[in-house]
C-alpha cells in the first residue's frame, strides 16, 4: 500500500500581497472566503480556483476572521471580524448574476453544483457578473468589543453569532432576521484571563466552545436565560489557538462494528480538537452525564466550587488524546474532517500534519477488571497519516480547513485541504491514499 | 577584516520581498528601528514617476545594505564574535547594542527543523536584558526588536525575541506578548501603539 501524500490541486488565483489569515468554505456551494490583512475578503471559487468577488469597504484594519451563516435559502449571509474591533455582516443573493455567478467562473461544470437550475436560467438578461464588487451588501456592523476581533461562529441553526476579542470577552448576538438587520446582544461572557483566539459552535447543540490566551478552553451552555460556564479546559501549556469540533456521526477506523462506539459517543456527544502555542494538538471528550464521578471532580473541572455553582449544567470533560507531537513552532489551525474523521493541523513550521483516529486492538480484555473493559475496549490510537514539510515555501500557515471537493462535479464524494499562509496564497490540496 | 560571506542563499534577492516591502526600506529617523508605515497606499511601488524613484532609490539601497549586514553578522555570529562591532552602524544612531538589550552571546541562530535537513528555515532567538525593569517598556522594546527583525530578514528566518531569564519581574508575561503572533501583527496596524513604540525608543537614546 503507497503511503497516503498530501498532493497540491491548485493555488487559489489570483492571491492576495498580503498576509491571509483563515479561509471559511461556504456551507452549501463550492466557494470559499479569504480573510486578509488588506482589509479584505475574497471569494474564491472551488470549481475552478479563480477569485470571484472580493468584499471591501467595511474593515479599517485586518480582517482576521470570518464565517457563513449556515441554513439559509438563497442568500449568503457571511460574518467578518476584524482588528478593527468590529463584527461585518455581509449578504449576497446566490441568484445575482445567475447560477453562473459562481458556476460560470467556477469553471461551466458546476451545473451540478449546489446552485438551483432556476437562478442559472435569470441568469440570461444579467450576465454581467464581473461588476462583483457590487454585489455584496454591507448589511451590518456589529460595535461592542474593546479591541481586535479574533474568531466569529455561527450556531449550528444560524441564530445566534458568537465574537470573541482581545478584551477576553465573548459576545453572543442573536440574529433576529426580522429583515432589517437587527442583531440583539444576548450575552457577555468575561471569564476568561486572556484574549480570547478562538469561538466554535457545538454541531448540533447550542453550546460554545472557547480557546484562550490564558491557555484554557471553556465551554459555554445557556441555563434558564442565563449564558454560563459550563467547563474549563486545563491542561495546554500556551495560548490555545483554535478548536474545531467532530462530527455527530464519526466512527474512527479499524471497527468492524461500530454499534459499541455509537452507543457511547450518543452518551457523550461529539468531542474538541485544540491546538496550542505549547505545539500540541489534543483531543477533548465529555463524560456521559450518569457516569461523572462525584461533585470533586466537577469542581475541580470548573474551578469553582460546586457549592457556589449549581452543578445541574456543569459539564466534565476529560483530555482524551494528546496526538502525535509533529510541530516545532506554535499549532495556528486545526480542522476535524466532517467526512472522513481525519484531523488535519498547521502552524508557523509550513508543516501540514494530517492525523488519523483508529480503534485500539483488545489486546487482552480478560486482565482488565470488569468495571473498566467497556471503555477500554473503545480504546482508539492516533498516527500520523502524513506530513507535508512547506506546504507554502518558507511561509508560515495560519488556517486549515476541509471541504468538499468542487472540481470533478458535486457527485464527488471526496474531500480536500484549504491552506492559508503568510504570503497571502491559498493552497487546495488532495490527499491521495 | 575578511568576513564575506560564504553563504550564497542569504543574499539571494528573493529571499527578500515579502517582509521587505518598499515602506520596510523607506528610510527611517527612528534608529534602527524601522516602523511600517500606516499610510494604505504603499502598495505599489510608484516606477512610473521618475521623480519618486529617484529620491527613493538611494535610501533603498543603503537600506537594504544595512538589512543584509544584519543578517550576515547574524549568521556568522557564532563564528566570528568581534563582528558585533559593526552592528552599530555609523548611518543608524541606536544599534541593538547601544540599547544595551542586547548583547553578542544573546543572539542565536539556528536551524527551525532540525529533522529536516534541507529546510531553509532558521530560527533568530534574541534575548533582551532590560535596563529599565518598566513592564510596559520592556515590552515595548522588545517590540521593537521583533518588528525591526521581522522586517530586516528574509522571511525564511523565524523571529524569537524574549527576555533574558531572571532578568524582569514579569518576563514570562512579556515574552508570551511577544511571541504571540496575532498581537504583533494587531500592534503593527495600531498607530498609536506604533508612536509609543518609536517615542519610547527615542527615550532610550
Amino acid at each position: 500500500m503507497a503511503k497516503p501524500q498530501i498532493s497540491l490541486l491548485s493555488d487559489l488565483t489570483p492571491p492576495s500581497l498580503e498576509r491571509t489569515w483563515l479561509t471559511a468554505p461556504h456551507p452549501t456551494l463550492p466557494i470559499v472566503a479569504t480573510c486578509s490583512s488588506d482589509k479584505t475578503v475574497r471569494v474564491y471559487s472551488l470549481t475552478n480556483f479563480k477569485l470571484l468577488s472580493t468584499i471591501s469597504g467595511g474593515h479599517k484594519r485586518s480582517v482576521r476572521t470570518c464565517a457563513w451563516k449556515p441554513h439559509i435559502q438563497g442568500e449568503s449571509v457571511l460574518a467578518t471580524g476584524s482588528f478593527d474591533a468590529t463584527v461585518g455582516v455581509w449578504r449576497r443573493w446566490d441568484s445575482y448574476g445567475g447560477a453562473a455567478g459562481w458556476g460560470a467562473a467556477a469553471g461551466g461544470n458546476a451545473t451540478e453544483s449546489n446552485v438551483s437550475r432556476d437562478s442559472s436560467e435569470e441568469d440570461g438578461n444579467d450576465d454581467d457578473a464581473g461588476e462583483d464588487d457590487e454585489e455584496w451588501r454591507f448589511a451590518v456592523l456589529l460595535d461592542g468589543h474593546d479591541s481586535e476581533v479574533k474568531s466569529v461562529s455561527w450556531s449550528p441553526s444560524g441564530m445566534l453569532l458568537a465574537t470573541c476579542s482581545r478584551d477576553k470577552s465573548i459576545w453572543i448576538w442573536e440574529d433576529l432576521d426580522d429583515g432589517d438587520n437587527n442583531f440583539e446582544t444576548v450575552a457577555v461572557m468575561q471569564e476568561h484571563g486572556g484574549d480570547v483566539k478562538c469561538v466554535a459552535w457545538h454541531p448540533v447543540e447550542e453550546c460554545l466552545a472557547s480557546g484562550s490566551y490564558d491557555d484554557t478552553i471553556r465551554l459555554w451552555r445557556e441555563d434558564l436565560d442565563d449564558w454560563g460556564q459550563v467547563a474549563c479546559l486545563k491542561g495546554h501549556e500556551g495560548t490555545v489557538w483554535f478548536l474545531d469540533w467532530e462530527s455527530t456521526d464519526n466512527v474512527p477506523r479499524g471497527s468492524s462494528d461500530s454499534t459499541q462506539w455509537r452507543e457511547q459517543r450518543a452518551l457523550s456527544g461529539p468531542r474538541l480538537v485544540s491546538c496550542s502555542d505549547d505545539r500540541t494538538v489534543r483531543v477533548w471528550g465529555r463524560l456521559p452525564k450518569d457516569n461523572q464521578p462525584p461533585a470533586m471532580s466537577s469542581s475541580a473541572a470548573t474551578g469553582i466550587p460546586s457549592i457556589i455553582r449549581p452543578t445541574g449544567t456543569d459539564e466534565t470533560w476529560e483530555e482524551d488524546a494528546v496526538l502525535p507531537h509533529a510541530h516545532e513552532l506554535p499549532i495556528y489551525a486545526v480542522a476535524w474532517s466532517r467526512r472522513s474523521g481525519l484531523i488535519a493541523s498547521v502552524g508557523a513550521d509550513g508543516r501540514i500534519v494530517l492525523y488519523e483516529e483508529r480503534l485500539a486492538t483488545e489486546t487482552d480484555p480478560d486482565a482488565m477488571d470488569t468495571d473498566s473493559t467497556a471503555k477500554l475496549s473503545l480504546r482508539t490510537e492516533w498516527s500520523i497519516l502524513a506530513v507535508l514539510d512547506g506546504a507554502h515555501g518558507i511561509y508560515e500557515m495560519n488556517h486549515v480547513a476541509w471541504a468538499k471537493r468542487a472540481d470533478r462535479g458535486s457527485d464527488s464524494s471526496e474531500e480536500v485541504l484549504v491552506t492559508t499562509a503568510d504570503d497571502g496564497s491559498v493552497k487546495v490540496w488532495t490527499l491521495q491514499r | 577584516m575578511e568576513m564575506q560571506n560564504s553563504n550564497p542563499t542569504i543574499l539571494n534577492a528573493a529571499d527578500l520581498p515579502t517582509r521587505l516591502r518598499p515602506t520596510a526600506r523607506k528610510p527611517d529617523h527612528v534608529g534602527i528601528f524601522a516602523l511600517p508605515s500606516l499610510s494604505p497606499d504603499f502598495l505599489p511601488e510608484a516606477s512610473s514617476d521618475s521623480e519618486d524613484e529617484n529620491l527613493l532609490e538611494e535610501p533603498i539601497d543603503e537600506q537594504e545594505i544595512y538589512d543584509i549586514r544584519v543578517v550576515l553578522i547574524l549568521d556568522l555570529i557564532s563564528d566570528h564574535a568581534d563582528l558585533i562591532a559593526t552592528i552599530s552602524d555609523p548611518e543608524h544612531p541606536i544599534s541593538l547594542g547601544e540599547l544595551a538589550v542586547v548583547s553578542l552571546p544573546d543572539i542565536s541562530i539556528k536551524p527551525t527543523l532540525p529533522n529536516v535537513p534541507d529546510s531553509p528555515l532558521k530560527t533568530v532567538t534574541v534575548l533582551i536584558t532590560p535596563t529599565i525593569t518598566h513592564c510596559s517598556l520592556a515590552t515595548v522594546i522588545g517590540l521593537g526588536v521583533r518588528v525591526r527583525l521581522e522586517q530586516s530578514l528574509p522571511p525564511r528566518f523565524r523571529v524569537d525575541v524574549r527576555i533574558k531569564e531572571g532578568t524582569h519581574s514579569t518576563g514570562d508575561e512579556v515574552n508570551k506578548q511577544l511571541a504571540d503572533k496575532e498581537r504583533v501583527a494587531a500592534a503593527l496596524e495600531n498607530g498609536a501603539l506604533m508612536g509609543v513604540v518609536a517615542k519610547m525608543i527615542e527615550t532610550c537614546r
